[in-house]
């Protein structure tokens, strides 16, 4: 292969300079002329029939301009499960269901009128437990959902009974996890504004725009053309804007039609907490079959989600760290039930990793228990089960490239793993934990599709215009794109415009989520980029009166290989093959769909991502055993992303999830009272981690080149979310000699955990 | 109750009429159309609308208008000079520090205002100076690095 000019270097990122300046504009910044103000009624009841909303006195009140009930958004959505509607007419499911909106000329009028709405309720048992709510006998929430199951994935491959009877120990442990907010720094918002010609234009931080702009025209029953969902720079998604925020837009979008006006809606620091979806709660049962020699037989997973009052992606997110578990060790024989569970409490949703960190932070957890159970090193546990390039794992994934194996060791080796664990300090734990995540995925069923697409033009003057299908969210996904077209274009950087995040201009996908962006967006810019490629070297071919494959691109100059004195800028070929008798435009575009299957519907098995991401993390920690505060004293992350296509934003991802996965482990939760309302939406009560909370992290980059990605490259940012819990848990366990498997892992917890042990040591 | 002011922004002066109740993250935002102040939670607890107040950093959306006025107010827009880039700027772009770049405004604002007051930090300083500016995307590591090396580069 020849060197590499632009892929694999640190290039900065190309919107930093007006994100430093403050320029970028996001979707929470634009305004349009007469633009209202539209706030949503909430339920303040858990589960409640409508009897009658009277929305007359908010009517007559000055300066609204637009009342609606669910009457006039008679749209059913979802995301896997056609569950809910913007506006509740019959009745709620939890505190917070929408019921009606209202637009001003101000947010304070707004809020006003609705007070001035009436609806009456007659409240109806409700339930907030996902056991209870599985039991026979629990409220109903959804009409015909039997004990509330909305959805029961499962994997059921080998056997898995036959496994713990060959295994020599069995071990079974419990864990919970909590639920987690994205907490991303721009706020929901939405800007709907129609025209005479009945288009309407959709202001809206999306992750996919292109979907949002599908939904919108099915519900509303107008074509697609007339739909443009325009995203803008957008202030972090991290999944929550991985799927359309349905009450919320449609409430604008009827509102800006039945008044006539543009209409916003923007949630508050408190709404966003709770009604831009957040990470479920999990309940796990892992149980694991393992020889005296440390091989594992066969695990058998029960997971419930809570999956609050409406699906969103809850049935995927049970689903996919099933997915995942059976693919990251050898064993053959494993069986996962997962049940989506629903409750009188708020629906979760897509977060980073979408299931994936809290079921790998159970089983990664028990695998250290078992691991101090049998007295084995946890690494060396680990690799003697890893998977391997060319192993095809349990869940059917087929690996193409795999560094589980250097990523184990490299992160073991910069925490010092062997050295201290052969030293130990008192109040001092380490902990080690790994994992694998896809890149893109199919495990919609009846989706067989995982595509993206870009499109691009070369100017007169030799520069590029690139529009991608993928929403760069913060992720940098827009640089490694235009990275990988000034590769293939031998046409540097700075020339290069990448668009993203109008439906009008950028072609389809489906947009930023499930890790895909730089691996899948990244092949479809690729092939567009070798297309373009091809018609320049032709155009030059018949200029220079040369064969095209005599001839190369670099530094925006065609060159002839035989020849390299003879040469011409690509900017005279694209001008030459333009301004002639019969010419052309030096134009391309891709659609690209990776190449995964979706799975077996009886098993759950399938090769169901192109390429698979692998990562581990080891931590050290000391506690204070007078206080319980846990102090992190040093963090190593390493992934295999195949290829890193831009090294300085692959760290930063790293170091930014590892960041999120801390505060998962240890700061964060959706704290909910007994009716479901959040106890502490605001930032001084949700811990986010500050920059004096953050310890030192080393990001380690592995690389295995991936045969299918482009330049080898596959998925990082959820990948990077995993295994820092479990790595904190186990390094507080080998601290305190206490595994706390509910979290997240307080000082409270912590302090506790130590008093019992101590207690106990007495009574003996 | 509506009170006429004079802001002095980025050296330039704004007549405004505003109620007495408004905040000074709202006219900014919204009066003057200055958008590179962010809003993210609107009650001062992360920091991304911060601003300088006579160089002092400052919570826009904790400020009342009327309490900015007779102060050199100074955001985002003001930083960068005849078209260059300030080094904190720079410094941000080079080390890789912004990510979704909400937070970058505040955290640039906050740095400018630190450095000023302490232009050979420690890293310890660096953290404990944006320990009030949250950001969701880049752990703080690179941001730490770009400011340190700000301070390098302004002391060059």
């Amino acid at each position: 292969m020849k060197d590499l000019d632009f892929v694999g270097k640190d290039v900065p990122r190309v919107d930093a300079e007006v994100k430093v300046t403050g320029e970028a504009i996001f979707s929470v910044d634009v305004t349009v002329p007469n633009m209202l103000w539209g706030r949503m009624l909430r339920s303040p009841l858990p589960h409640a029939r409508i009897l009658n909303i009277d929305t007359s006195r908010a009517e007559r009140m000055a300066g609204v301009k637009a009342v609606i009930t669910g009457e006039e958004t008679p749209f059913v959505f979802g995301v896997s499960h056609m569950d809910q509607v913007p506006l509740q007419t019959e009745k709620v499911r939890y505190v917070g269901d929408p019921v009606a909106a209202v637009a001003a000329v101000d947010v304070d009028t707004a809020l006003e009128a609705l007070e001035r709405i009436k609806v009456d309720y007659e409240p109806l048992p409700a339930v907030f437990d996902p056991e209870e709510a599985m039991q026979a006998g629990a409220p109903i929430i959804h009409e015909g959902i039997e004990r509330n199951i909305a959805a029961n994935p499962c994997y059921n491959i080998g056997d898995v009974e036959k496994a713990f009877q060959e295994a020599d120990h069995v071990f079974e442990d419990r864990f919970e996890t909590q639920r987690v907010a994205h907490v991303c720094p721009e706020p929901h918002n939405c800007t709907a504004v129609w025209d005479a010609s009945g288009k309407l234009t959709f202001y809206y931080c999306s992750q996919m725009p292109s979907v949002s702009r599908v939904q919108i025209s099915k519900a509303l029953g107008i074509p697609e053309s007339k739909v443009r969902v325009i995203t803008n720079h957008v202030g972090g998604g991290f999944g929550s804007r991985a799927t359309s925020k349905f009450p919320m837009d449609f409430a604008a979008i009827v509102l800006a039609r039945k008044s006539g006006r543009p209409v916003r809606i923007e949630y508050a620091r408190d709404e966003e907490f709770i009604f831009s979806t957040f990470r479920h709660k999990f309940i796990m049962t892992v149980k694991t079959g393992i020889k005296k020699d440390g091989t594992i037989t066969g695990r058998h997973i029960t997971n419930i989600c809570d999956n609050g009052a409406y699906c969103d992606y809850g049935p995927v997110v049970t689903n996919v760290g099933g997915a995942m578990q059976g693919t990251l060790y050898r064993f053959m024989n494993y069986r996962y039930d997962g049940y989506t569970v629903y409750t009188n409490l708020p629906y979760g949703g897509a977060m980073r990793g979408i299931g994936n960190p809290q079921v790998h932070y159970a089983g990664e957890t028990q695998l250290n228990m078992i691991a101090d159970r049998l007295g084995m090193d946890p690494l060396e546990l680990r690799l003697k089960n890893a998977v391997r390039t060319g192993d095809e794992t349990a869940s059917g994934a087929k690996l193409k490239s795999c560094g589980l194996v250097e990523c184990l060791e490299e992160a073991a080796e910069k925490i010092g793993w062997k050295e201290k664990r052969a030293n130990p300090k008192p109040n001092r734990g380490l902990g080690i934990a790994c994992g694998v995540h896809f890149t893109g995925v199919r495990l919609s069923p009846g989706i067989d599709a995982d595509f993206a697409g870009a499109t691009m033009t070369v100017n007169d003057d030799g520069s590029v215009n690139l529009a991608t299908s993928c929403v760069d969210i913060g992720s940098g996904s827009s640089t490694a794109l235009t990275q990988i077209a000034a590769e293939v274009l031998g046409i540097e950087v700075d020339k290069i415009n990448t668009i993203f995040g109008d439906t009008e201009t950028c072609p389809m996908g489906w947009g930023s989520r499930a890790s895909r962006n730089t691996a899948i967006g990244g092949m479809a810019v690729q092939k567009a980029a070798e297309d373009a490629r091809r018609q320049i070297l032709e155009a030059a071919g018949v200029k220079m009166e040369v064969h095209p494959d005599d001839l190369e691109i670099r530094n925006s100059t065609v060159f002839v290989k035989s020849a390299p004195g003879k040469s011409m800028s690509v900017a005279d070929v694209v001008r030459f093959n333009r301004y002639r008798k019969d010419g052309q435009a030096v134009m391309a575009k891709y659609h690209w769909d990776a190449p995964s299957q979706l799975a077996d519907p009886e098993t759950g098995r399938g090769n169901f991502s192109m390429a698979f991401s692998f990562g581990a993390k080891a931590i050290e920690v000391e506690v204070d055993p007078g206080t319980g505060q846990v102090h992190i004293l040093d963090v190593a992350a390493s992934q295999d992303l195949g290829k890193a296509i831009n090294p300085l934003g692959a760290m930063g991802q790293i170091e930014g999830a590892v960041h999120m996965g801390l505060g998962f482990a240890m700061s964060e939760e959706i704290a909910l009272d007994e009716t479901g309302r959040m106890k502490n939406p605001y930032l001084l009560d949700y811990r986010v981690l500050t920059s004096l909370d953050m310890p030192p992290v080393s990001a380690i980059l592995v690389e295995t080149n991936d045969p299918i990605g482009p330049y080898g490259a596959k998925g990082v940012g959820e990948m990077a979310t995993i295994g820092t819990p479990d790595a904190f848990v186990s390094a507080v366990a080998e601290a305190t000699g206490l595994y706390i498997t509910d979290l997240p892992v307080t000082p409270e917890k912590v302090l506790l955990a130590l008093k019992r042990k101590k207690s106990k040591k007495k009574a003996q | 109750m509506k009170r006429e002011i004079t802001l002095r922004i980025n050296g330039e002066t704004h007549k405004l009429e505003v109620e007495n109740r408004r905040t000074l993250l709202e006219v900014i935002r919204e009066d003057l159309q200055l958008l590179g102040t962010k809003k993210m939670c609107d009650m001062g607890e992360c920091g991304s609308c911060t601003v300088l107040l006579d160089g002092m950093a400052v919570n826009a959306c904790l400020t009342l208008a009327v309490d900015a006025r007779g102060k050199k107010i100074e955001t985002i827009e003001g930083v960068a000079q005849g078209g260059n880039l300030h080094p904190i700027q720079k410094s941000f772009v080079d080390k890789g520090a912004v990510q979704c770049g909400f937070c970058s405004p505040g955290m640039i604002m906050t740095t400018k205002a630190f450095l000023k007051k302490n232009p050979h930090p420690t890293e310890e300083e660096a953290k404990t100076a944006i320990a009030g500016n949250l950001c969701r995307c880049t752990g703080y590591v690179r941001i730490v690095d770009a400011i340190l090396s700000a301070a390098d580069s302004v002391k060059e």
